[in-house]
Order: C-alpha cells, then structure tokens, then sequence
C-alpha cells in the first residue's frame, strides 16, 4: 500500500531522510526511533505535506503530493498540537467530515468522537481540552472518513495509560479490518504493545526493519559497555576475562570498562568474581542501556 | 467550500480587531463630522483628502491586512492549514472560501465608517458614491494581495505595514506613471473623479484606475492557489 524507494529529504545544509526504502502493507507498522531521528519528516512525506528531494513515494500506488483525491483515502493525525482552539470537538471533526465530503458527517463525527471515548455533546471549545483529549480529538479527525492508510505521529503522546491501551487496541483493530496503519513513536515499549511490524529509523536513515521480535532480539544482542570501579582492578578483569561472561575489558587505574554480549551472565559472574579475587566493587554502571544508544548501534552495524 | 468559509469566518473575527478597527472607523466619522461642522471648509475637496488620506492611504490597507493575512497565514504557521490542506479538495476553493470570508468580514468594518464619515462631510452624493466604490475595489486589491502575503512570508503583519508605509506611500505619489502601480493611486483617482475632488489627486484614467486593481488581485489569487498547491505543509 506504500512505497518509498531511495526517498531522501533535506532542509539546506539538514538531512532530514537519507535514501530511506521500504515497502509496507496491511496492517500495524510502528516507525520507531529517537526525537529527531526523522520519523515526522518521514510520515510528511508519505502523506505529500513535502516532496522527497530525491526518490520516490507512492501510497495506494499515486504520488502523495499534488492529488487532493488521494486523501479521500488517507488520514494523518499530525504531530503538532495545534488545533482550530474555538472550535468544539465535534464541529472540529463534523469539519473534516464536510471536507471529506461525507454524508451526514455530523453523526460521522459524533461516532468518530465515540471511538476515541469522548463526549460528542461537549460544548466546550478545543483550547480548553487537555493534551490528551486534544490528541484523541486529532485521531477522531483522522479516522471520521474511514481512510484506507492511516498515519499517525506520535498518537500516544500526553494519554493516560487506560487511553494508551484504548488507541492501541483501536489501531490494531484497524490494522486487522486490512488498512495500513504506520504509528511513529520513540517509545521501545509502547511499540512492543502494537506487537507489529516495526521499521526502526535513526539519524535519518533506516537502520533495522522487521518483525518487533527480531528487533527486539537485534537489540538485545548488541554488546553492552559497563563503567566498575573497584579497588582491585587488574585481578577483577582477569577473573571476569575467565569466567567468560564478558567480550573485553581495558583497565584505566581503578576503573574497568567491560564489554558483555549478555548483560544477565555478567550480572551472575561479577559478584563471585569479585568476591574470589577480594576486591571491592564500588561502582556499576551501564553505559549504553538509554534507546539512543540502541538507536546509534543499529546505525553502525548497517 | 461553505464549511472552510464559516471556519475562516470564525477565526478572523477576534475581539481585540474588531476592537481595533472599529476605533479607527470612528476616528474616520469624528473626523468627517469635523470637515461637515466646519463652515470655512470645502467640504468636497476636504472631504475627498480625508477619504483618499486616511480611508485609502491607512484604514482601507491597515484593516484589510489584519484580516487577510492572517486568514491562510495563520493557520500556516500554527500548523493547522494541515487539516486543511490534507483533504480532497481543490486548492482555489481554500484561497476562495478564504477570500470571501476575509472581504465578508473586511467589507463592513471599512466601508460603513468611510462612507459614513463622507456623508458627514456635507460634501453630497458624489463622494459618498466615491467612497463606496474606491474603497470596495481597493479591499478587494488588497484582499488578494495580502492573502498572498500571508502565505509567503513569517511575520506577514510587519512585511505588509512595510508595503503600505514604502511602496504604496512612496509610489502613490511619485508621478502618474509609477503611481499606477499603487493600488492606493488608482483608488483615490477614482474616487476623485466621482467625488470632483481636486484635480491633482487623478493620476491615471478611470478604466486604469478600475482594471489594474482587479488585475493585481487576480494575479494575487492566482500566486496563492499556486504557493498553497506547491508549498510544504507543516
């Protein structure tokens, strides 16, 4: 249903997207990756709110850009979060059902309003809505007229963990009625409850696509840096090396930065190592645990 | 198209404007019920000073830039064109619904006063039709333009005070040729030859005077269906 093939963006001197392709169908795909890594560029891409300063886009086979028909059959809840604020809810969403060009779009919004859990009768205008209901508010818009490919940038963003559950189910729900759904998100963990397809971009570039597991897995396997001062480090190293729960170590006077492929073993082998050579652990410090770190390896290894 | 006029109908009319503009209209009828109350005036020639100084030369661009640059600029820059934008609808029918909802709105903030403050002057029917004529056609110059402007450029207020104060301030003045390229010239030469005013504030031909502010306007519509088709939305 989409295709980006060698698709690259920049602003001036800023690459934005760097020769990104991929192919995606039915379904949830989540595109996960840090703030900044290019996931907003990429998903305005994808529905031609900007052209690919090189490559090619196609969403149900067209150019997104320059063919307003095309979103007849496309829905976006952008990342901003602005919204026309003296507008209520329902006129907001009964808007873009009008502009849709439904039948009867004020029920079309009070049903999409529904769907989100909120009350179409509230009179009271967008500005004073939190970011929460404004965020479900922005998918209900998204959604009124049905769209075949629905985008969403960041839909999670400011719900309560009961709202969280209730746009995942949603999205996933949509995702099996066979539309393509592409959710972005910089949250690992939110993205393992889509429990779907994922393609991972960073610094602008894709840098892992796949099933969520596989990632999963790809990242887990990564070798992990860890910082330990203690006050015997020559012995500890050499005990570590031995034990065979790290990959390499370098000493530098009291501290030890060890490589390990598999942090759950190096957790097992250091205390007994430690405790075999008399040394005193005083420090014990993942350095590369944070999902940017994730993020940068998975660029490295590409 | 009805659905975006109402949108934009309601996002252009804010209080702290209306408050605004309706302060300067009343200056306009002060100052026409000044020139009317004054027996020493000639109340045409006056009379069509202060419609061609402070109507056409400030209330008439100053209020129809408020409005109109802020009708596609707006939504521009707070991201909301998005949900304008990102529906099957052809790109003239927003810069129409646009258009219409900014003179539905301009229209009766800088007519009624003008033409009010002619009718005080004493000055008659010719300069009250005067009024009415050059300041319709120049809100409608200006409507296009300042539409354009406010999907061009950040900051469209500061740009277009900046095209009234130097081009439309110097050029309007600088000889019969160059003025025509100024809306405001073209407006007041009309609004002087209907009024009778005097004779050195007609610089071009009536049918000029008429056709080149409806031409910057078209040309100026086109520039925006065009810039709202091409450009990158936020």
């Amino acid at each position: 249903m989409i295709v980006a093939d060698g698709v690259s963006k920049w602003f001036g001197d800023v690459v934005a997207v760097s020769d990104v392709s991929f192919r995606v169908g039915p379904g949830v795909t989540a595109l996960l990756g840090p703030n900044g890594a290019g996931k907003s560029t990429m998903l305005r891409l994808l529905c031609g709110l900007t052209r690919p300063s090189q490559g090619t886009v196609k969403v149900l086979g067209e150019d997104p850009h320059g063919d307003p028909e095309l979103y007849r059959r496309i829905g976006l809840v952008p990342q901003q979060e602005a919204v026309f604020g003296t507008l209520t809810a329902r006129r907001f969403v009964r808007l873009a059902a009008e502009l849709q060009g439904l039948d009867g779009p004020d029920v079309a919004a009070a049903e999409a309003l529904r769907g989100v859990e909120l009350d179409p009768e509230d009179r009271r205008p967008l500005v004073t809505y939190s970011k929460g209901m404004r965020q479900r508010v922005k998918v209900a818009q998204a959604l009124v007229h049905g769209p075949e490919v629905v985008l969403l940038d960041e839909p999670l963003e400011g719900l309560d963990p009961r709202q969280r559950l209730h746009l995942i189910n949603l999205f996933r729900r949509l995702g099996d009625e066979g539309r393509c759904v592409i959710v972005s998100s910089h949250v690992l963990d939110e993205v393992e409850r889509f429990g779907s397809r994922v393609l991972v971009i960073a610094q602008g570039r894709l840098a892992a696509e796949g099933d969520f597991h596989e990632i999963r897995n790809l990242m887990d396997d990564r070798p992990n840096r860890l910082r330990l001062r203690t006050d015997r480090p020559r012995e500890l190293a050499a005990a570590l090396v031995v034990s065979g729960a790290i990959v390499g170590v370098q000493v530098q006077d009291d501290v030890l930065l060890v490589d390990t492929t598999d942090v759950g073993a190096f957790r097992r082998a250091v205390a007994p190592a430690a405790k075999a050579t008399g040394a005193r652990l005083h420090e014990l410090v993942p350095l590369d645990d944070d999902l940017e770190s994730v993020f940068r390896y998975l660029v490295a290894r590409q | 198209m009805k659905a975006l006029y109402r949108l934009f109908l309601s996002t252009q009319v804010t209080k702290g404007r209306l408050i605004g503009l309706l302060t300067l209209g009343a200056v306009a009828l002060v100052l026409g019920f000044s020139i009317g109350t004054n027996a020493a005036a000639d109340a045409i020639d006056d009379g069509t000073i202060l419609i061609s100084a402070f109507g056409l030369g400030l209330f008439v661009p100053v209020a129809t830039l408020v409005f109109a640059s802020s009708v596609l600029g707006d939504p521009n820059e707070d991201g909301t064109l998005v949900y304008l934008w990102l529906r099957p609808i052809a790109r003239w029918r927003i810069v129409a619904a646009a258009l219409a909802a900014t003179l539905t709105v301009t229209l009766p903030v800088v007519v009624v006063p003008m033409v009010a403050a002619a009718a005080l002057t004493g000055a008659g029917a010719p300069l009250v039709e005067g009024t009415l004529i050059a300041c319709v056609l120049a809100t409608v110059a200006y409507a296009g333009v300042f539409t354009w402007l406010g999907l061009r450029v950040k900051r469209a207020l500061v740009w277009g005070l900046a095209y009234i104060l130097i081009w439309e301030g110097f050029v309007a003045g600088a000889g019969a040729n160059p003025s025509r390229l100024a809306i405001r010239a073209n407006a007041r030469s009309l609004l002087t030859r209907i009024s009778g005013g005097p004779h050195r504030l007609i610089e071009v031909s009536a049918p000029t005077a008429i056709a080149l502010p409806l031409i910057a306007a078209a040309v100026a519509v086109v520039l925006t269906v065009r810039r709202l088709t091409r450009q990158d939305v936020a």
